[in-house]
């Protein structure tokens, strides 16, 4: 019994967890020594496309006005088109943490020289191929490890006489494929403390099948409105021994898991648009490739809208909004397996809706304002009790806000404060855990540097 | 004697003539493909700039009389060194690449 809690936690907790890990977005230098142009005309501000930068992504990452190395595809030979420059980049981030308390027995206003530091091979691979790969390294596991990554290949054609680009997707994360930043891989916040403690639960879409999968898609956008996608993910377990026994994972994909991806976009004058549903559905089996399975289902709508405003200099207004909902069938968490039970019933529900509204000046300077909120199914041996981490009453409930502000004096160089403020906090505003912690306690003031070349 | 001269004749125009379409077709496919691979992403398929991209980036209409009535030099230069917003080519495509992308660009339909 006491051991299911771990696992269970670990179901929902390292969701959050790597959410967090999974926002360290990036921006590629990469791609503008490819491309020959700044950062500004693919980023409202990194890692917010603009409509360009949505294309250049849809397209595969190929698109240069740099020397290649070439041989024109003449008969029985095969052609070749690469880049003479190695696509190459860097990210160095160094961070500042301080919590309004803090964690039990611990210091307070942690620096992390790095946070992390992450390398890029991002760029044109060879005609119509292209990728985004990072590795990191992460300063409290001390080590490198694989990180997002988006191996594409793209053409186009037309159907119904209208431009239809399409493409195939090779990918680690459900999400991380997508164009908008109202998706969870490129979603607000776009940075964030690996220090300060997060609410427990979260959705399964929401980054808790980052970097742990290995899926193949494809996607299309017909005449630059509508986008479909489509990919089908199984476990992979980076740094585990293969073949996979699933021990010590939460989760293991039975079969394959399903994502799909429907969106409507329009870009008209100063205003681009897009509206869509995306979602994923997985049988798995906590720390094992055989027995009984839960069942869970992302279902999730969310929105994009930014609007260019000649009258001040061109600057951005953006507003996201996104909605989860996850039905979840946890029959093999619930069933004593040998550790006992880690739900107190098998059906779980969870609700994720999340806001933002930014405003960009110009290319150096923007401030977002974002809303949170968790809700769902309370069960005490799903969240159960724990200092800092757990639940006194079992409820996932957590809700609250995150205001940001970024300096870029170059486009290369982010220099932000961020806030993170929590009315509610696994299930209560008082005495959370029940060992006495506040939800308030755990409101964090985060400094990032983040150079990137 | 005349019927032999006149197949000749006949066949080496026919050929003159095949050759010649060829090459312009040639032509035009690859001034095409160069369009294609570097130029779609903003002006459209049809030149007009209503990409997404485009339209973003308000990317030049190269069908309208402000970009046609530019000369083949100008034209040229643009493409070698950019303008504006718009990237400059010149150490990506041939000399005889830009050349054929002008004449592309002369042949889109006229707005």
């Amino acid at each position: 019994m006491l051991l299911s809690r771990p696992i269970c936690l670990i179901l929902t907790g390292t969701a959050m967890l790597i959410l967090i890990s999974s926002r360290e977005t990036r921006a590629v230098p990469s791609y503008s020594r490819q491309t020959g142009l700044p950062c500004a005309t693919c980023h409202f501000a990194p890692p917010e496309l603009t409509p360009f930068g949505r294309k250049f992504k849809l397209d595969g990452y190929v698109f240069t006005t740099k020397a290649e190395v070439t041989d024109d595809k003449k008969g029985h030979n095969a052609a070749l088109a690469i880049l003479e420059a190695f696509p190459l980049s860097v990210i160095f981030d160094a961070s500042f943490t301080e919590t309004k308390s803090p964690q039990p027995g611990t210091q307070n206003g942690n620096f992390l020289f790095p946070q992390a530091a992450s390398l890029f091979l991002a760029g044109k691979w060879a005609s119509h191929v292209g990728s985004f790969v990072q590795v990191t390294y992460d300063s409290q596991g001390d080590h490198f490890s694989w990180d997002n990554t988006d191996i594409r290949y793209a053409n186009a054609t037309s159907l119904f006489g209208k431009p239809l680009s399409y493409g195939v997707t090779f990918n680690n994360n459900p999400t991380v494929e997508d164009l908008w930043n109202s998706t969870p891989a490129w979603g607000f916040p776009f940075t964030g403390s690996n220090v300060a403690p997060g609410p427990t639960a979260g959705a399964l879409i929401n980054g808790g099948l980052a970097q742990d999968v290995a899926g193949v898609g494809a996607y299309g956008m017909w005449n630059e409105h509508i986008y479909l996608a489509g990919t089908i993910y199984r476990s992979e377990h980076i740094g585990a021994p293969q073949p996979n026994a699933g021990t010590g994972f939460p989760i293991n994909i039975r079969g394959v898991a399903p994502y799909w991806r429907v969106a409507y976009q329009t870009v008209k004058d100063n205003n681009s648009l897009e509206v869509g549903m995306y979602g994923l559905h997985l049988k798995s089996t906590p720390n094992a490739v055989t027995g009984p399975e839960d069942s869970i289902t992302d279902w999730a709508v969310d929105f994009q809208y930014d609007r260019t405003i000649p009258q001040f200099n061109n600057d951005v207004l953006s507003i996201r909004g996104s909605y989860i909902r996850e039905n979840s069938s946890l029959a093999a968490t619930f069933l004593d397996t040998g550790t006992g039970p880690g739900a107190s019933f098998p059906r779980h529900h969870l609700n994720t809706v999340q806001g933002n509204i930014e405003y960009h000046f110009g290319t150096k300077l923007s401030g977002t304002a974002g809303l949170f909120s968790v809700n769902g199914t309370p069960d005490p041996v799903l969240f159960p009790q724990a200092a800092v981490s757990g639940s006194a009453n079992g409820d996932p409930r957590s809700n609250g806000y995150i205001l940001n502000l970024s300096w870029w004096p170059q486009q290369n160089i982010d220099l932000a404060v961020q806030y993170t403020g929590y009315k509610r906090f696994n299930g209560l505003q008082t005495n959370y855990d029940g060992a006495g912690r506040d939800a308030s306690a755990n409101n964090t003031v985060y400094l990032l540097a983040r150079f990137v070349f | 004697m005349k019927q032999i001269s006149r197949l000749v004749v006949a066949t080496a125009s026919l050929g003159f003539v095949t050759l010649t379409l060829s090459g312009l077709v040639q032509a035009q496919n690859d001034a095409e493909k160069i369009y294609k691979t570097n130029c779609v992403l903003c002006h459209a398929p049809d030149g007009s700039g209503n990409s997404s991209s485009g339209k973003a980036l308000k990317a030049e209409d190269l069908r309208s009389g402000l970009v046609q009535k530019k000369s083949d030099a100008e034209l040229a230069a643009t493409i070698t060194n950019g303008k504006g917003k718009m990237p400059a080519f010149g150490k990506k495509l041939k000399p005889e690449d830009i050349t054929q992308l002008v004449a592309f660009i002369r042949a889109l339909p006229k707005k």
